[in-house]
């Protein structure tokens, strides 16, 4: 469904084989893992078995007098860093929390926090030394959740933290609760004093991972002239850059972080974990180090996405919400910085609400350090709001899109920011699920059910920078700075193919590192496609303009005479003149040199996008097993540059979505201690849980981009936690406010068993 | 006039205001012409001469880590907003 006429783009739209694929299915591909150095050592990290305890002492004596062992390192040896703030493009931390996290400090503050790394002549070696260092701690009682950790009387993590208010105050008292912030506009009592029904509830969410199945790796080389090579597994290289200079006090000119193949991120490959330890080892020994986690350490010791506590109140006149009152609490994890402001941001933004008041806790827990996850926080509040408007939906007696519809954003409605929106495409989408075949037809059956659900997310800008070189045999080489995560290769190399008019064979794109082209911000928020697209685009302009110029000599003639047409040029008044663009290329060396084009943009305008989602359910009432039966998703892409991979982005967002309400969750004991930490108990769906997922393309073009594109790949995993709790509700007649929705909580709430 | 929507928690510094017109031809103008009739606004907005980090300004609609030197238009509309990141 496109909502304007889509200009006869040559190259866009189609679906060619992505230039990276035949080397990822050979098994040719390099990851960090595959990172083999002359004089190679190997390393272990030791790590807390506590979930919260005082660091008395740590011995590494006997540790570093062991055979084989090269180097041992503790936090003593990360140079102090300041609280300057550090932006990785996916949230903001500081320099020291970033290096206490990296290896801690003075307490251990989650089960797994890294408490020393040991670099060995092989792993064997590393792992029997870090049995030997000996670590005293005072235990103490760990904090698990939101609530907890916001009591009076709760142990704290940290006894120098106090809550930042939301006028920018420090409070009186040390707290868990590291900042609370609110939103808050028009009349809310006199709305709810006026409204025809108002629906209450409290939902609790628990903490998940993004379960990217290549572990995190990390080798480094700290040169004997005082600069520092990183190879690493990362969703952004400059990032990673930027934050190994900062903590380990180095000028940025002195690291080169060169990124490997990437196996999946979903924003959890942004944050630094074994690339300082592996520097700093590298630093003691003189070899290049390498590190690698297994799943217990990527489970234990990385960054998942929060559980947490919410409770809202919705109101309904006439058919309009007419009030909100929303309060979202989020476990950071041992550091301040979980998503709870984006999700509060996220939440109502589908639609239009006059008076509310959003009240967001980022509170520390002894868990890992949360980090980003696909529309980080979005998901948790949505499981929150979109259940409670599906609850309004049912007792004004309305379908649950229409009511959608009715209440929906559009351009120039504002978020709770005060934010107008730009053109956005949420009555699209929801018109575009209402006339689906699924939602047309009838689902019919005992313990079956419908749900849907909307779902919102901003997508980023921020700075990209491309060069793209014009070989002599027409062919391109596009050298970007952007990790490949979901096939950026091939959508970046089609826009620069549409640019200059030539064929999408035609562009070699090459992923190049820190050295070797400019700064490019994180593959997150969505923003490749659309930003760094951006600068392809701008990159083939360049190219076009140099090529006319390059035409003009040969011709003599002024460059305003010829045109750039078709992947050719053309005189405008000498039809005889022309060349395509190989002729031209092959002709670099006689009319002035090598041609290079040049993109590079702070990209502003990156468009949001929506998702609805419609799904059917079957479920068990004696096993409490729920299965997905339908499910389609309607998405606003913008433009879909490659219809296989933004489908692809769809229907994997919804798959782990349905992970998320269906089966995962960190499991803990009292003592803290993760019960499931492998992917044997942390259950996430295969293909054989799943049925096919159908999506529908709804092209909104965003005005902000040359050719309409938005960001895909976040906003397909908000809405599937709601749908699937309101397909549920549909089903039994019972409102699940707690996730996962798993046959436990089914039984024991259909049965009465709680 | 560029129009200036106050984030709720910094209404506090504004007698309550949720939107003030002020004149300037940057970014950094609005912000310091704001502080004038909001004491304590600039500071709370701006660190080492650019936004803080967990800020952004929502431009006509569009939220970006703009510079202190970004062109504003007399029509234009300045919203302070928080940060966010994705994965």
């Amino acid at each position: 469904m496109t909502t304007t006429e889509k200009p006869d783009y040559k190259v866009i739209g189609t679906r060619p084989i992505r230039p990276d694929g035949v080397e990822k299915v050979t098994g040719k591909a390099l990851y960090g893992a595959d990172i083999h150095l002359p004089d190679l050592v190997h390393g272990a990290v030791l790590r807390s078995p506590h979930a919260h305890a005082r660091i008395v002492s740590i011995d590494t004596s006997a540790a570093e007098a062991m055979p084989g062992v090269l180097a041992v390192v503790t936090h003593t040896d990360l140079p102090v860093v300041s609280d300057k703030m550090v932006d990785m493009g996916e949230g903001i931390s500081t320099a020291s929390d970033m290096s206490k996290n990296v290896l801690a400090a003075d307490k251990a503050l989650y089960r797994g926090h890294a408490i020393a790394g040991v670099a060995a002549t092989n792993v064997h070696d590393a792992l029997t030394a870090i049995e030997a260092i000996k670590v005293e701690y005072e235990v103490l009682p760990p904090v698990l959740n939101v609530q907890d950790a916001m009591r009076e009387d709760a142990p704290l993590l940290d006894e120098s933290r106090h809550t930042k208010t939301p006028a920018g105050e420090l409070s009186d008292n040390a707290s868990n609760v590291a900042a609370h912030n609110r939103f808050e506009g028009g009349d809310l009592e006199a709305a709810y004093a006026e409204a025809d029904i108002v629906v209450e509830r409290e939902f609790d969410t628990k903490m998940v991972h993004q379960g990217y199945i290549e572990p995190h790796n990390g080798t480094a080389n700290w040169n004997s002239d005082g600069t520092l090579t990183v190879w690493t597994s990362t969703q952004g290289a400059f990032a990673v850059r930027s934050a190994l200079s900062e903590l380990l006090q180095l000028p940025v000119s002195r690291v080169r972080v060169i990124p490997m193949e990437i196996g999946g991120g979903f924003g959890g490959k942004i944050g630094l974990y074994l690339e300082p330890v592996a520097a700093l080892l590298s630093r003691k020994c003189g070899r290049p180090v390498q590190l690698t986690m297994d799943r217990t350490d990527v489970f234990q010791a990385t960054g998942p996405t929060s559980g947490g506590h919410m409770k809202g109140k919705l109101a309904v006149k006439d058919g309009k919400i007419t009030a909100a009152e929303v309060s979202l609490a989020f476990e950071a994890g041992a550091f301040p910085g979980s998503p709870v402001m984006a999700g509060a941001m996220c939440m109502l933004s589908p639609y239009e609400v006059e008076n509310f008041k959003v009240d967001a806790y980022d509170v520390v827990v002894n868990k890992p350090k949360v980090a980003a996850y696909r529309a980080p926080g979005a998901p948790n509040a949505s499981f929150c709001v979109e259940q409670l408007i599906d609850e309004l939906a049912r007792e004004t007696g309305a379908d649950p899109l229409q009511f959608r519809l009715d209440n929906s954003a559009r351009e120039g409605s504002r978020m709770i920011t005060g934010v107008a929106h730009p053109r956005i495409g949420h009555e699209e989408t929801v018109e575009a699920a209402a006339a689906s075949d699924h939602y047309q037809s009838p689902i019919e059956g005992p313990n079956r059910g419908r749900g849907v659900a909307s779902g919102f997310w901003f997508n980023a800008g921020m700075q990209s920078s491309v060069i793209a070189s014009v070989n002599p045999d027409g062919t391109v080489n596009l050298i970007e700075g952007s990790t490949d995560i979901g096939g950026t290769r091939a959508s970046l190399a089609m826009q620069l193919a549409e640019t200059l008019g030539i064929e999408y064979d035609s562009i070699r794109p090459t992923v190049a590192d820190t050295d070797a082209v400019g700064h490019n911000d994180v593959t997150g928020g969505s923003r490749t496609t659309y930003a760094s697209g951006q600068a392809v685009y701008e990159a083939g302009l360049d190219v076009q303009q140099q090529l006319v110029a390059r035409a003009a000599q040969l011709w003599e003639c002024e460059a305003e005479d010829i045109e750039y047409v078709d992947g050719g040029l053309r005189h405008t008044s000498d039809s005889e003149k022309t060349m395509t663009f190989a002729e031209i290329a092959g002709k670099q060396m006689e009319t002035g040199g090598p041609i290079q084009g040049r993109g590079t943009v702070m990209a502003r305008t990156p468009g949001a996008a929506y998702g609805v989602h419609v799904v059917d359910v079957e479920v068990d009432p004696d096993t409490g097993k729920v299965d997905i039966l339908r499910y389609t998703i309607a998405q606003d892409v913008g433009t879909a540059v490659h219809p296989a991979y933004v489908e692809g982005q769809m229907q994997g967002g919804v798959v782990q979505g349905i992970g998320w309400a269906l089966n995962e969750e960190y499991y803990y004991g009292e003592d803290g201690r993760m019960e499931n930490a492998s992917f044997l108990d942390y259950r996430m769906p295969t293909s054989l849980d799943l049925p096919m997922i159908d999506t529908i393309i709804v092209e909104v073009p965003n005005p902000g981009h040359p050719f309409g594109v938005r960001g895909v790949g976040e906003v397909p995993i908000v809405p599937p936690l709601a749908a699937i709790a309101n397909a549920v509700h549909d089903a039994t007649g019972h409102r699940f406010t707690e996730l996962p929705i798993s046959p436990r909580q089914v039984v024991e709430e259909l049965h009465n068993l709680q | 006039m560029a129009t200036v929507l106050i984030p709720s928690p910094l209404r506090s510094l504004c007698a309550g205001a949720a939107i003030l017109e002020v004149a300037g031809a940057t970014l950094g103008e609005i912000l310091r012409a704001v502080d004038v009739r909001c004491p304590g606004f600039y500071e709370r907005a701006v660190d080492e001469g650019r936004l803080r980090p967990e800020l952004s300004v929502a431009l006509n609609g569009h939220a970006f880590r703009y510079g202190l030197t970004e062109p504003i238009a007399p029509n234009d509309e300045v919203t302070i907003v928080p940060a966010i990141g994705g994965g």
